[in-house]
This record gives structure tokens, C-alpha cells and sequence, in this order.
């Protein structure tokens, strides 16, 4: 049946209000249970912290198995499922600019704005710069066009890469998280921190 | 360390289930009858041969004319920059990235339309988007294009205007001579990586 909107069951706009439900209802949990702190997000980095990489590595998880167990029971169609596609270079350089941003500013983007919604004036900062960025960005485009579009990857995934079938790579990366919960849980011990 | 250990109890063992199932590979996606009969009526899958001709004048990137009769019959006679895709050879993997893409206008022909029209239910059974039928297929072309008969002269001017264009689209396009064979073969189009249908902004974190 799913994906929902490319085969009509829903609208576009009831798409919209689904999304707008779904999104108070992140930036809600977001903001409960820490994620608004920059001094806890900017724990990732110092390893004092690491509730980050926990929180988006489970959210990922579920997600797979959401996804292909909805599939095994024929609810969605995964060959309609937008993935991303891949720039390559842009990615790299993107994601470097990001985590300088991350661990300089203490938020990431949608962080910011449950920061911004609870009066956090470093994180009304944040949103500033975020802009200026986007037009700076958006100013530059003409120049920045060729390698933003540049080494264009098509759509890959990790399965199609290593050839393997889906299942065993949610199965491997279920593993690998929990490898990396656990030296997450180690550098917790490790780098204490008191007061944050 | 409690929940951890519940958690982990409860998604290793699903992460083990799915990799041991096989893949589902069936795609429950399908036009219902009703939706394409729909389509069907309202004739929106075709393109006119004025159109048609029109955009082959004017040099058109985003259109993409593709023969769907066999081989042999390609070779005697295309319409000019048509790639060939026979229609039995259709669903091969080669063709994928050339009927799956959302950037251009494939218009199917053939001799008459059925063939087209096979070809575009098809595409539609698949959910692919953008592919159209020559209406009346070659044989309507070569009448109204390349051998365009002269309105009376007491008709409207909309009619002489349209005759005067397919008489010039008809020489442009190697009217006139109707059998002869371009030996030239299609210039081949560049690879479009095939894109999915609906783009919408991705939450990031």
C-alpha cells in the first residue's frame, strides 16, 4: 500500500498536516529530554556525552527495521522510498562545515530551533548564523554550482555497495551500534564531566 | 544497565529475522483498472503529430521520440533523433534509465497506435512517469506532416495556418520523399541517472 502520498492514499496537504504533527511531536521529545542543551549535544565531541550518537543511532535502527519489516508484510513498496542522492564531494565538505558548525555553535540545525523555542539566546544566535550561511551560500551558488553538483553518485546504498542482502546489513549495523553504545557508555566513565 | 539489556534483547533478535528472511522483491504498487481506464478516456497520453512536429522544428531538448517497432523497420524508417526500443525488448535492464526519468517527454510511436499504446501501459503499470503516445502513430504523421492536404480555400484561418505549418514542418523534416532512410544512426542520449518521483525536503537532525 505505502508509500502513502506517490500512491494517492493520502493528499498532499494531509501529508503536510501529518508532518506538522510528526515535527511538534520531535522537536517535543527533542526538547524533553535534553536536546536543546548545547553544553549536552557538545558532550558528543569531548565524550563527557554521548546520548547524541545513542538517540541517532536508535532512531536509525528502528527506522530499518521499521521499514523492511513493513515490507516483508508487503505495506510498502521500498523501491518508492526517496533516498537521498549521493554528491559525493559536496557530502564530505558539507559534513565537515556541519561539524564545525555542531561543535563551535553547540546545536545542530533542528536542535537550534527547539533551543530557540524555550528563549535560548545562544541558540537564536545560532539560527542567525544558519541563515547568513544559507545566503552566503545562496549568493555564491554560480561559483559553488560545478563542485556542488559535481562527482554525482546516483542513488547508492549500503547493501547495493557490499552486495549484501538488506537484512544482513541492519543486522550488521545493529551490531556495530551497539559496539558503539558501549564505548559511548565507556567514555561517559572516562571523561566525566560534574556540572553541564 | 536494565532496559539497555531489554533493548538489545528485543532488537538483535528482529535484526537476525530479517537478515535470515529473503528479501521481498513483489511491488504491491499497482494501477487499478479503474485509474487507468480513466487515464485511457481522457486521452492525456497523447501528443499530436503538430505537437510533435513542432517541437522537432524548434529543436526541443526535453523531448525524446522512441520507436517501439522492431529493429528492421527502424532501419528503413525513423523520424529523426528517434531512439529504437522494441517493444519486446522493452523491460530489459538497458532501457531502464530511458523510461524511467523524469526530465524529458518520451513520446512511443509506431505504425498505427497499438503498439504505442502497449508500450505506454507498460510504463504506466510500472508507475513510470512521462511517457506519452504519437497520436495516430506513423501512418497519421506521414498524412498530416509529410503529406498535408490542402484545406479549401474557403476555410478558416486557423485551418490554413495549421496546413501552412505542417507543409513547412513536412519539408524541414524530409517531407516529400516519405520512404527515404536516414542512415544516420540516432545520436544516443546521455545517461540519466533515474531519479525518484517525488523530491521533498528530508529532516536532517
Amino acid at each position: 500500500m505505502g508509500p502513502l502520498i506517490i500512491n494517492d492514499i493520502i493528499t498532499q496537504n494531509t501529508n503536510f498536516f501529518l508532518a506538522f504533527l510528526i515535527g511538534i511531536g520531535f522537536g517535543f521529545v527533542l526538547e524533553s529530554s535534553g536536546f536543546s542543551s548545547s553544553r549536552k549535544l557538545a558532550g558528543m565531541f569531548y565524550g563527557y556525552d554521548t546520548v547524541v550518537l545513542k538517540v541517532f543511532f536508535t532512531a536509525a535502527i528502528v527506522a530499518m527495521l521499521g521499514l523492511l519489516f513493513m515490507s516483508l508484510f508487503n505495506w510498502i513498496d521500498l523501491d518508492m522510498v526517496y533516498v537521498n542522492p549521493t554528491y559525493l564531494w559536496s557530502t564530505i565538505i558539507g559534513g565537515a562545515i556541519m561539524g564545525a558548525g555542531f561543535i563551535t555553535g553547540g546545536f545542530c540545525p533542528g536542535t537550534s530551533f527547539c533551543g530557540a523555542s524555550i528563549g535560548k539566546i545562544d541558540a537564536m544566535f545560532f539560527i542567525g548564523g544558519m541563515f547568513l550561511g544559507i545566503i552566503i551560500f545562496a549568493e555564491a551558488y554560480p561559483l559553488l554550482e560545478p563542485f556542488y553538483k559535481g562527482s554525482f553518485k546516483g542513488t547508492p546504498t549500503l547493501p547495493h555497495a557490499l552486495g549484501l542482502k538488506d537484512g544482513v546489513v541492519v543486522l550488521g549495523i545493529i551490531i556495530v551500534a551497539m559496539g558503539m553504545f558501549w564505548v559511548g557508555e565507556w567514555a561517559e566513565k572516562k571523561f566525566p564531566r560534574e556540572e553541564y | 544497565m536494565k532496559p539497555r539489556l531489554y533493548l538489545a534483547l528485543i532488537i538483535i533478535p528482529l535484526g537476525l529475522i530479517l537478515a535470515a528472511v529473503p528479501a521481498n522483491t513483489t511491488h504491491p504498487y499497482k494501477l487499478s483498472p479503474q485509474d487507468l481506464l480513466e487515464y485511457v478516456n481522457s486521452g492525456m497520453q497523447y501528443f499530436s503529430p503538430d505537437e510533435v512536429a513542432h517541437m522537432l522544428v524548434s529543436k526541443d531538448p526535453s523531448l525524446v521520440l522512441i520507436d517501439v517497432r522492431s529493429e528492421d523497420e527502424y532501419e528503413k524508417f525513423h523520424l529523426p533523433g528517434a531512439i529504437n526500443i522494441p517493444l519486446s525488448s522493452m523491460l530489459e535492464d538497458q532501457w531502464k534509465d530511458y523510461i524511467n526519468q523524469d526530465l524529458r517527454y518520451n513520446v512511443f510511436y509506431s505504425n498505427g497506435t497499438v503498439n504505442a499504446n502497449q508500450a505506454w501501459m507498460l510504463t504506466r503499470q510500472l508507475g513510470y512517469q512521462n511517457n506519452y503516445v504519437l497520436q495516430g502513430g506513423l501512418n497519421y504523421w506521414v498524412e498530416t506532416i509529410m503529406n498535408p492536404t490542402a484545406p479549401p480555400s474557403t476555410s478558416p484561418d486557423e485551418e490554413i495556418a495549421k496546413y501552412d505549418f505542417r507543409k513547412g514542418a513536412g519539408q524541414a523534416l524530409g517531407g516529400g520523399a516519405v520512404v527515404e532512410s536516414s542512415s544516420q544512426p540516432a545520436p544516443a542520449l546521455p545517461k540519466i541517472a533515474p531519479r525518484p518521483k517525488k523530491k521533498r525536503v528530508e529532516g536532517g537532525c
